[in-house]
């Protein structure tokens, strides 16, 4: 729509669009340049990555052999415990954000407004406060030890008052009618939130799968406080920086690349197939303020 | 008998409620609510992490991290970091919104593109970072082959200057990092604000003979001032707990000699690389007090309703 600009007002005019829109494409393609550039390195050879050339001289698998096949802990097992961690965390808060959202947003029960004051108070506190009395309450319990490592960044991450507030922003905005017709059939509030509204409130469940997916993967913080002991628990935020820092894969810079490429990989599919929830749930997660 | 406000006819619509809102609650009143207080209770003592409680120490946690002096570094690293990285993110973030909002062509590839680095997570991008301005990386390379030398080198830099490495450049480095990646985010906040703002108001304006830069900052720019507040706010809070990229970059210990020792590092360091986790807690309070403070002196400043 509108995309037939007035044809050349003025030859100036035209020039100036020109060139702006030149300016822009340009800064367009300079935020895929790093990435574009980690592809390129990963598929070179070490003395060759350190140099501007655009065509890898010689073009190798090498460096992506290696971070398949020599790294330890290998990143197949990273990639697999982002990928159980992630998909936890995210079935966690999309089954809790949308049954409290819901709650909040349409049943009446004494407290709700306190509680969800309570919800939205969450966010004052910043996970660098809570980090110490959850690691002392979480070791008393074991879950700083083998696989309740897993456990504890889950749990700790397991619902989001973002999460939430989303969701019953969008219930919200559904009209009244459609569950009261299901009332009036007979259903309970579960069977009229599991059959009427949670497939009414799909846009809201895309952007809180994907923002709560998102977190999850990329995340670094509470993988670093309780998985960084045992590297057969690493994620691939935590290896790639682990292996950087400690591995002596400090300037070993193709497979680096190659990992930072495999650790990119799932969130781009995910973007270049969803771009729209992604930007929806920012847009709405900002609207809150 | 209890007291009760819902009438029995909707005693089962109530109970349905709390079934549902349990687990998340349960969850905030311990994990937030909850360890807010035992943060507070653990650091006044002397305490360690096998056995607990060891013997009382009042406010001295609190008194030997404000004279600790890495902690004064960690402080002004992230209050310097944050100063600078805001507004500059900020202002790029507006520039993209805005240019986004107008009716051009591909204005959906452009909002992709321009969040396309947000997406990322920040050990890939920041690994990606320290690549590029490696001594002989990317960044280095490609402004000797356009022959940009001699303007470096004018403030100091050698050819071949190793940005993450160098205490002078390390922080100001991870702000340029961080304002690429972040801008996106927040051009998607003052996106959702522009959209607001009805065409008529410029159309009134265009009448009136301003330009269009004029527009802007006649127009725009104070209407958006909710838009400012909440987006200063989030940069705010998101700057000074500052820690991946710090981390990444210079390890716990903030390297190279403190140039990227933050807040949030030091707690990091004094939790798991001191143990002192008494200490680790009263830094948090610390960080909570600042982070408090600030939202409430940016609400003086900047907060209330627009006169519009």
């Amino acid at each position: 729509m509108n995309a037939a600009d007035a044809p050349g007002r003025e030859r100036g005019q035209t020039l100036r669009r020109r060139l702006a829109y030149t300016l822009l494409l340009g800064y367009a393609l300079l935020m895929f340049v790093p990435f574009a550039w980690t592809v390129i390195t990963s598929f070179k050879t070490l003395p060759d990555a350190t140099r501007l050339t655009v065509i890898p001289d010689p073009i190798t698998l090498g460096a992506w052999e290696y971070t398949l096949s020599r790294l330890d802990p290998s990143v197949v097992v990273l990639f697999a415990n982002s990928v159980f961690i992630a998909a936890a965390v995210t079935v966690t808060n999309v089954a809790f954000g949308s049954l409290a959202g819901y709650a909040f947003a349409r049943l009446r029960f004494p407290g709700r407004d306190a509680l969800f004051l309570i919800v939205l108070a969450t966010l004052m506190i910043p996970d660098q406060l809570r980090v110490v009395p959850v690691y002392i309450l979480f070791s008393s319990v074991g879950l700083t030890v083998g696989a309740g490592q897993y456990v504890a960044v889950i749990f700790v991450t397991a619902v989001s008052a973002t999460s939430i507030f989303l969701l019953r922003q969008y219930f919200l905005t559904i009209p009244r009618e459609l569950e009261e017709a299901a009332r009036i059939d007979g259903a309970g509030f579960f069977t009229t939130f599991w059959r009427v509204m949670l497939p009414l409130a799909t846009p809201a469940l895309a952007a809180v799968t994907i923002l709560a997916f998102q977190g999850a993967w990329n995340g670094l913080f509470w993988p670093a406080v309780f998985l960084s002991p045992d590297s057969d628990h690493w994620t691939l935020p935590l290896g790639l920086t682990l292996f950087r820092l400690t591995g002596g894969q400090g300037t070993n810079w193709p497979p680096l690349m190659a990992t930072v490429v495999i650790a990119t990989i799932p969130i781009l599919l995910l973007y270049i197939v969803f771009q729209r929830y992604f930007v929806e749930g920012i847009a709405a997660a900002g609207v809150k303020g | 008998m209890m007291r009760r406000r819902a009438p029995a006819h909707r005693r089962p619509e109530a109970i349905a409620a709390y079934c549902m809102v349990a687990v998340p609650m349960l969850i905030f009143l311990l994990l937030n609510i909850g360890t807010f207080l035992y943060a507070a209770y653990i650091s006044v003592w002397n305490w360690n992490i096998r056995s607990g409680p060891v013997d009382f120490v009042g406010l001295r946690n609190f008194e030997r991290i404000l004279g600790d002096p890495i902690f004064q570094i960690a402080i002004r690293n992230s209050i310097y970091y944050t100063v600078v990285w805001v507004p500059l993110t900020m202002a790029v973030g507006l520039f993209l919104a805005v240019v986004v909002n107008q009716k051009i062509r591909g204005q959906t590839f452009f909002r992709a593109s321009f969040y396309f680095p947000a997406i990322a997570s920040s050990a890939a991008i920041t690994t990606l970072w320290i690549f590029l301005v490696a001594p002989d990386g990317f960044f280095n390379e490609v402004r000797g082959a356009l022959g940009l030398n001699p303007l470096f080198q004018l403030f100091g830099f050698g050819p071949h200057q190793n940005w993450i490495g160098d205490r002078r450049t390390a922080l100001n480095s991870v702000i340029v990092l961080n304002a690429w990646t972040t801008s996106g985010t927040f051009m998607l906040f003052y996106l959702a604000s522009l959209q607001a703002i009805s065409r008529e108001v410029y159309e009134a304006a265009a009448i009136d003979g301003a330009n269009a830069w004029q527009a802007f900052w006649r127009i725009t720019f104070p209407l958006l001032r909710p838009a400012h507040f909440f987006v200063a706010t989030v940069g705010m809070i998101g700057g000074l707990q500052l820690f991946d990229q710090a981390y990444i970059a210079g390890s716990p210990n903030g390297d190279p000699v403190n140039a990227l020792m933050t807040i949030v590092l030091y707690l990091y360091n004094a939790l798991f690389v001191q143990i002192r986790p008494g200490y680790a807690a009263a830094v948090g309070i610390v960080l909570f007090v600042i982070m408090f403070g600030a939202t409430l002196v940016q609400r003086r400043l900047f907060g209330g309703t627009p006169a519009s």
